[in-house]
């Protein structure tokens, strides 16, 4: 696992107007919590966080005053448009403690059962797992280069790295290779003739039928 | 009436309201690898996506797999022509989606590259009322 480094510096003003002067400087407010001790509030830097969050690092190394401790990105928090990250959850962990975290999955390679008309659908990109900070991997590869039409990646076939377990369901399927759906309708869809052209409305009993009206 | 509408609902017609604030649900890519994002609120009618789903599909040809996010609950009303003022409400014209800031209106996966991926969205995009911009899946933490 790769750890990044990050350049932070301590956050002594708090609410929005002083964060939203440390986004303009290229920052981002962020809190430290865990382990029982106080909430601890940092500033980091932003162009380092991304790239940190480009390698899929769960772990950064904050250098703060000259001293460099290793946390785990617990949450980060995005704008409406999920875009910029807006705000950062770091998380006290012990290098040896075990931790929950989310990696991701990566299919590698073209399934046999593709060229007998079959369609890969991944169906788990985010792998729940349990295990020693640094031991995260980045990625969890799978190989599904084997896989035939009709055949699936579970779980428990993952190849997990030493230490490495999976919270997930053994059963769940990682990754499938079914027979395509034949999308053959390209042409916009006309109303079907006899179908209603306005939808039904609940509870309202059509004229016809409503006892003792007069015409 | 052409395109997509609910099958039943509770009242014929609808207050036109105001499209208020940012989309706070929908707004991931949560099914496909890649997807298309308001960047404005605005309404979707059934036809502005029944025309992105041909485009789409047209484009693809039998590659991948498009999933549309958004459905027309809201029906909208229009008076006929040269009609005086008065008498009610019109009848029900089309139905649209209403779409915030942020909503992943249409999604494309099953194994497409980011460039198709990106020049099928960008055909979709064009039959839009809405700015839009191209966004690929985050993966967790």
């Amino acid at each position: 696992m790769e750890i990044a480094n990050v350049k932070g510096e301590a956050r002594t003003d708090h609410g929005r107007h002083a964060n939203d002067r440390l986004r303009r400087r290229g920052m981002l407010p962020a809190v430290i919590y865990g382990h029982g001790e106080a909430p601890e509030g940092v500033a980091l830097s932003r162009r380092d966080l991304e790239q940190a969050l480009a390698r899929l690092s769960h772990v950064i190394a904050l250098e703060c005053d000259g001293k460099a401790t290793q946390y785990l990105i617990k949450d980060v928090q995005y704008d409406h448009l999920q875009k910029d990250p807006v705000h950062v959850d770091l998380m006290r962990v012990d290098p040896n403690e075990r931790v929950h975290v989310k990696v991701t999955v990566e299919l590698k390679g073209t399934p046999a059962g593709l060229k007998a008309g079959g369609e890969l659908s991944q169906l788990i990109t985010d792998l729940d797992v349990e295990c020693r900070l640094l031991d995260i991997p980045s990625v969890i590869v799978v190989n599904v280069a084997d896989l035939e039409l009709n055949q699936a990646v579970r779980v428990r076939e993952l190849q997990l790295p030493d230490g490495v377990k999976a919270l997930a369901d053994a059963d769940a399927t990682v990754a499938q290779v079914k027979l395509k759906r034949i999308v053959a309708e390209v042409a916009p869809s006309v109303p079907v003739e006899g179908a209603p052209a306005e939808p039904e409305v609940i509870g309202r009993v059509a004229k016809e039928e409503t006892p003792g009206e007069k015409d | 009436m052409a395109g997509n509408m609910p099958k039943r609902v509770k009242w014929r017609k609808a207050q036109k309201g105001r499209i208020k604030g940012n989309a706070t649900r929908g707004n991931t890519v949560a099914y496909g690898d890649f997807g298309l994002q308001s960047l404005e609120p605005g309404r979707v009618t059934s036809r502005h996506i029944e025309a992105g789903r041909v485009a789409a599909t047209h484009f693809l040809q039998r590659e991948g797999r498009i999933y549309i996010r958004i459905f027309p609950h809201k029906p909208i009303t229009k008076k006929p022509l040269e009609v005086r003022m008065g008498t009610g409400k019109g009848e029900v014209d089309i139905w649209t989606a209403e779409v915030k800031p942020g909503t992943v209106m249409f999604e494309v996966g099953g194994g497409v590259s980011e460039e198709l991926a990106k020049a099928a969205l960008l055909r979709v995009a064009h039959k839009l009322p809405v700015k839009t911009r191209f966004v690929a899946r985050r993966h967790g933490l």
